[in-house]
């Protein structure tokens, strides 16, 4: 695009006024958010908290801690949890989803099993995880693998059955072993499939750790959440939903980087 | 130039093709894509084979590299048969088919890296064909930001990188302009000039037959049978306007209903 805008002089303001139109568009719905926000809460405070009141709320919490956890506090609690599951269900959910999509026979004996367990929501597990772990960390922690490690072993799954013909014809024709074909062109050719099912592990294990937390625990930001709910303290929600918001949005920012340093080829062309 | 000179004199014969055919299970039947094919390949021999397309050429090709198995038929290499996949018979895609996840110098190595020779002298094999066909300094890129001729090039530094005895070239400039398809013809003989090997090239562009072959191998429509062969001794490096030149196109091309 570039290019074009050198050597075609016509098309210089059309691209300009596009490019400003681009960047103006995510300022102006934001705005408009805020707008609303504003509207709606000078009309009826007792269901939504004003911006004001809200922001008040974000300073008071980063001064005074919530059951002794200050709010980076909070934070971290549901990261740290996150991060666990997912470092867990990607190296699971990987090797399972090569191990399904590559040997048809692992296919056929684990497919089925998995289709069924595959549509249980991660929180259907809380009250079976209860009785088997108790509460505490570990069962959260394997409440929001069970939700993060399905989109992975789905995802490198379908990315191994549908390799290309066309490059395991060239591992053939270059007299590849069974370990160079699954290394050297399966799997790297699966592999923005693959970050595909990362990219949504990420998300989904950022939604289940919240719910979990919601339904129990004394820290995280979906105790602030539920904290906020029986304290009446609806400032500390929308401070809450707002965390998650923000958070989730740069846990997205940091899969993509990762991805990109991983396949420096799908950043060009 | 002349007909059914099937024995070349003297020549040592490298590849046997015996009695080869390949039929598919269909909807309504089999369907037949190459019948019972003889020939011979002779040593250091640039053959072409030159046929319509979809005639089952490329089945033809896929079996000799092992890519599909035949129906019936035997394909011998130095008198000894083969099955399956063999490391002295190198293959161009016509699709190309370089891993784009993989850089120029990646691609290239990978029939050495796959036989486990050490990095230090894969490299070296494999930058002396990306020199060889002109690619230096591009040994960092990655296929998506090659041109099309490019990137065959890449396909056939890759091919030789592996030192095959016998090289199978599948339309490899199928997919290219007729620019850049000029140019590579013309790389392709040179290479070859220099690096002598066993090549079967198939086409189905009867200019680019007289000007790589030493023999050109006339099939049939679908499925493949072989029609004819030629036999083309013109001088390399060819004038495709000499007098000679357009002679043996005409002749084979009153042979066939491809066009020109």
């Amino acid at each position: 695009m570039t290019m074009k805008k050198k050597e075609h002089f016509g098309e210089v303001k059309k691209y300009t006024i596009l490019d400003i139109v681009y960047r103006i568009l995510p300022i102006l719905s934001i705005s408009c958010i805020f707008l609303l926000w504003i509207y709606v809460s000078a009309d009826k405070p007792q269901l939504f908290p004003s911006l004001q009141a809200t922001w008040e709320r974000f300073i008071k919490l980063l001064e005074k801690p919530v059951m002794r956890v200050s709010y980076l506090g909070h934070i971290s609690a549901s990261l740290k949890r996150v991060c666990i599951a997912l470092a867990v269900s990607w190296i699971i959910g990987i090797s399972f989803g090569v191990l399904i999509g590559w040997n048809k026979k692992m296919d056929a004996f684990f497919g089925s099993i998995f289709s069924f367990i595959r549509p249980i929501p991660p929180i259907a597990w809380i009250p079976l995880i209860t009785i088997w772990f108790g509460i505490g960390e570990f069962p959260k922690i394997v409440i929001v693998f069970i939700g993060a490690v399905m989109p992975v072993v789905v995802n490198t799954q379908a990315g191994l059955d549908s390799v290309e013909q066309m490059y395991l014809d060239v591992g053939t024709a270059f007299n590849t072993n069974k370990k160079q074909m699954l290394l050297e062109i399966a799997i790297p050719s699966a592999l923005p499939s693959i970050f595909a099912g990362i990219r949504t592990s990420t998300s989904t294990a950022w939604m289940v750790v919240l719910a979990a937390e919601m339904l129990g625990a004394k820290s995280g930001i979906g105790f602030l959440v539920s904290r906020g709910m029986e304290g009446d303290d609806l400032p500390l929600v929308l401070v809450a939903m707002i965390t998650i918001g923000v958070i989730g949005a740069l846990l997205g920012v940091v899969t993509s980087f990762i991805e990109r340093r991983l396949c420096p080829w799908e950043r060009i062309g | 130039m002349g007909k059914d000179r099937l024995n070349k004199q003297g020549a040592k014969v490298r590849l046997r093709i015996s009695g080869l055919s390949k039929s598919y299970d269909v909807k309504n039947g089999i369907l037949k894509a190459v019948d019972n094919i003889n020939f011979e390949v002779y040593d250091n021999e640039f053959l072409v084979i030159l046929g319509p397309g979809q005639c089952g050429k490329s089945v033809l090709l896929n079996m000799i590299a092992g890519l599909e198995e035949p129906t019936t038929g035997t394909i011998e290499l130095d008198g000894k048969k083969i099955n399956g996949s063999d490391p002295r018979i190198g293959m161009v895609f016509q699709k190309i088919a370089l891993m784009p996840w993989k850089t120029v110098m990646q691609n290239t190595e990978i029939g050495p890296k796959f036989r486990g020779i050490n990095k230090r002298t894969r490299r070296e094999k494999a930058q002396m064909y990306i020199d060889l066909v002109g690619l230096n300094g591009f040994e960092d890129s990655y296929p998506s930001q090659l041109s099309g001729g490019m990137k065959q090039r890449v396909g056939i530094a890759r091919a030789y990188a592996n030192d095959p005895e016998i090289l199978l070239m599948d339309e490899p400039f199928g997919a290219l302009d007729a620019q850049t398809r000029y140019a590579m013809e013309e790389e392709v003989a040179k290479i070859w000039q220099k690096e002598k090997r066993t090549i079967i090239f198939v086409t189905n562009n009867i200019e680019e037959a007289c000007y790589l072959g030493d023999r050109i191998i006339l099939f049939s429509e679908s499925p493949a049978r072989i029609k004819e062969l030629y036999v083309d001794d013109l001088p390399k490096p060819r004038d495709i306007v000499s007098q000679k030149f357009l002679e043996l196109r005409t002749i084979i091309s009153e042979n066939t209903d491809l066009a020109i």
